[in-house]
């Protein structure tokens, strides 16, 4: 159905809001396959919007989506999820009186129950603080904790494109190096990712390249090195790095 | 994947259902017999209550109104299109679940209080509905004569077979129930509770959720009303008030989310509190009285204590009880 020389994703000309109230206006990107591509932009700007409009949370008025070469624009969340698509929602969204196993269990919603155990362990490996906590429920976990369990989440529904609105957020530089690790290692097993992140320079020395959003557009784009070294990105995006000083 | 239920959990089972069955046996106590039959009428109704409320995380304040249809419209069918009973259950049954449909719709977009609104407006839309359709309702009168319920030339025309025929719809009922809970769909309903943002993420399909559990649930409550008209033989819309739909709000509360036991645990309790002298041997009459008297108040002080010692109502206190196990898996 895709063609192998398609991009995981093409965003084309999307335009979307919330009621009358437009937010983004006419966005290009694209992600192409085995790609870490990082969306990044001040508060407002847009980013979960988007990453909404992607997954069929947030309605688009204008303008298509594809996914692997296939249109996925205003498919319902649950058909992209079944298309290969998952997101890490800003801010978790997990299920806080459930179990670690079963907030697991459900991310594997949409596949069956044979390749339950397996996929778990995947993510075990991936995190092993969570074997360690899977009886433990959601909500008492740690800030990184629960993060790692909102990424395992995502990955239970064996995603081949992973979308994370900000896992950084709120946590410690260890714990957020170790969920770059493990981004990194689902990188290298061949998912696709595209990453919104507040943190401009973490992001981007991760990223292959970088999109930046100004007001609901796309302002410039580029190899992540060349974001990294662009004087007006290092004035108004980087110049408010949060962990300054390395 | 969901593993076999555990033994101690099919034990109590049993041993409730014998208890249940064995009732009008052991007693030819009319009035006694009555007021049980009346709590299982109850269990039917907190069974949909339980997984829209408890599993779903939805609130409606509007059920006692599917409890109503289903009692009129299984009245009327028998005795005024001359309908066989279960003619007129299927009725009430179809009725109501197009009715639970429509009220899903709000639920769609509202949360919360607003949902709680809606559906409360639905219930009040309803009450009129009850007291103006003097064709079919009967008006505030009500409608009186209604046939036993029938099944062939079978009549359950005694205390004790009304009991047992009412009490075989809930252990059905809550059977089901329980295998809902226990599939994918019971676990998806779960996550709704949780995050509906967290569970769309997950490929879960709220919306189809929603749908399906209001119309469950509003066709549980009309399948009660048409059991109650027949066993009672008359209804009147005081009968399916607002102040039904707060009673069974509070039933769900005290018996916890997450559980099927709690609830219907709760709904024993708080259904018997004005019939405390059925189960009270020797309870005077004044006392009585004076317990009617204040059983609102005793409804609402149940809910406000639950609320601020037993969060998590019944079914958390058996959850304790029975660590590691439950419905709730
Ligand atoms: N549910 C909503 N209804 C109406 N407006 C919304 C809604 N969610 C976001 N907005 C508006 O859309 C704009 C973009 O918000 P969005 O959350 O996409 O920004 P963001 O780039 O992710 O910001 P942040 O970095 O703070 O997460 C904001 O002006 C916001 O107020
Ligand atoms: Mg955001």
């Amino acid at each position: 159905m895709s063609s192998e020389s398609s991009a995981a994703l093409e965003i084309s000309g999307l335009s979307a809001g919330y009621g009358r109230v437009e937010v983004l206006r006419d966005i290009d990107l694209t992600v192409a396959r085995g790609e870490m591509v990082t969306l990044i932009g001040a508060n407002g700007a847009g980013k979960s919007t988007l990453l909404k409009a992607v997954v069929g949370l947030v309605a688009p008025s204008a303008g298509s989506v594809r996914l692997f070469g296939a249109d996925v624009t205003r498919m319902s969340p649950e058909r992209a999820v079944r298309e290969g698509l998952a997101l890490v929602p800003e801010g978790r969204m997990l299920f806080g009186p459930m179990s670690v196993e079963e907030n697991l269990r459900l991310g594997a919603h949409t596949r069956s129950a044979e390749e339950f155990s397996a996929e778990r362990d995947r993510v075990f490996e991936l995190f092993p603080v969570l074997s360690e906590r899977r009886g433990q429920s959601a909500a008492t976990l740690s800030g990184g904790e629960q993060q790692m369990l909102a990424v395992g989440r995502a990955l239970m529904a064996q995603p081949r494109m992973l979308l994370l609105d900000e896992p950084s957020l709120g946590l410690a530089p260890r714990i957020i190096a170790e969920i770059f690790a493990a981004l990194e290692t689902l990188r290298s097993r061949g998912i696709t990712i595209l990453l919104v992140e507040q943190d401009a320079r973490l992001a981007l020395k991760h990223a292959d390249r970088g999109y930046v959003m100004r007001t609901g557009s796309i302002a410039l784009h580029g190899a992540a090195d060349e974001l990294l070294a662009n004087d007006d990105i290092r004035l108004i995006y980087l110049g408010a790095w949060r962990g300054e000083g390395e | 994947m969901l593993g076999r239920p555990d033994i101690r959990l099919v034990v109590i089972v049993a041993v409730a259902l014998v208890a249940v069955f064995a009732l009008p046996m052991l007693t030819s106590e009319r009035y006694l017999l009555r007021v049980f039959t009346f709590v299982g009428v109850n269990v039917i109704i907190i069974t949909g209550m339980a997984l829209l409320f408890g599993y779903a995380g939805q609130v409606s304040l509007g059920h006692a109104a599917f409890y109503g249809i289903g009692a009129y419209a299984s009245a009327f069918a028998v005795i005024n299109l001359g309908w066989p009973w279960p003619a007129g259950v299927a009725l009430a049954i179809v009725l109501t679940a197009a009715g639970g449909f429509l009220l899903a719709l709000p639920s769609l977009r509202l949360k919360g209080h607003y949902l709680a609104m809606a559906t409360l407006g639905f219930g009040e839309i309803m009450k009129v509905a009850f007291v103006e359709a003097r064709p079919v309702t009967g008006g505030p009168d009500g409608l009186s004569g209604i046939p036993y319920p029938a099944i062939g030339p079978f009549e359950f025309d005694t205390a004790g077979l009304a009991y047992w025929l009412v009490w075989g719809v809930a252990a059905v009922a809550l059977l089901l129930a329980y295998n809902v809970v226990r599939s994918r769909a019971g676990r998806a309903m779960r996550a709704l509770h949780g995050s509906e943002l967290g569970a769309t993420a997950c490929g879960i399909d709220i919306t189809g959720i929603k749908v399906r559990v209001f119309v469950i649930s509003a066709s549980l409550a009309g399948l009660a009303g048409a059991l109650y008209a027949h066993v009672v033989g008359f209804v009147s819309p005081s009968t399916f008030s607002l102040h039904v739909s707060v009673l069974l709000v509070a039933m769900a509360v005290l018996g916890g989310t997450g559980s099927l036991a709690g609830p219907v645990i709760a709904t024993v309790l708080l259904t018997l509190i004005p019939y405390s002298d059925a189960v009270i041997p020797g309870l005077s009459r004044s006392a009585l009285e004076t317990i009617q008297e204040w059983q609102e108040d005793i409804y609402g002080l149940t809910i406000i204590a639950v609320m601020l010692f037993v969060p998590g109502g019944i079914g958390s206190l058996i959850r304790r009880m029975a660590p590691g196990r439950g419905e709730a898996r």
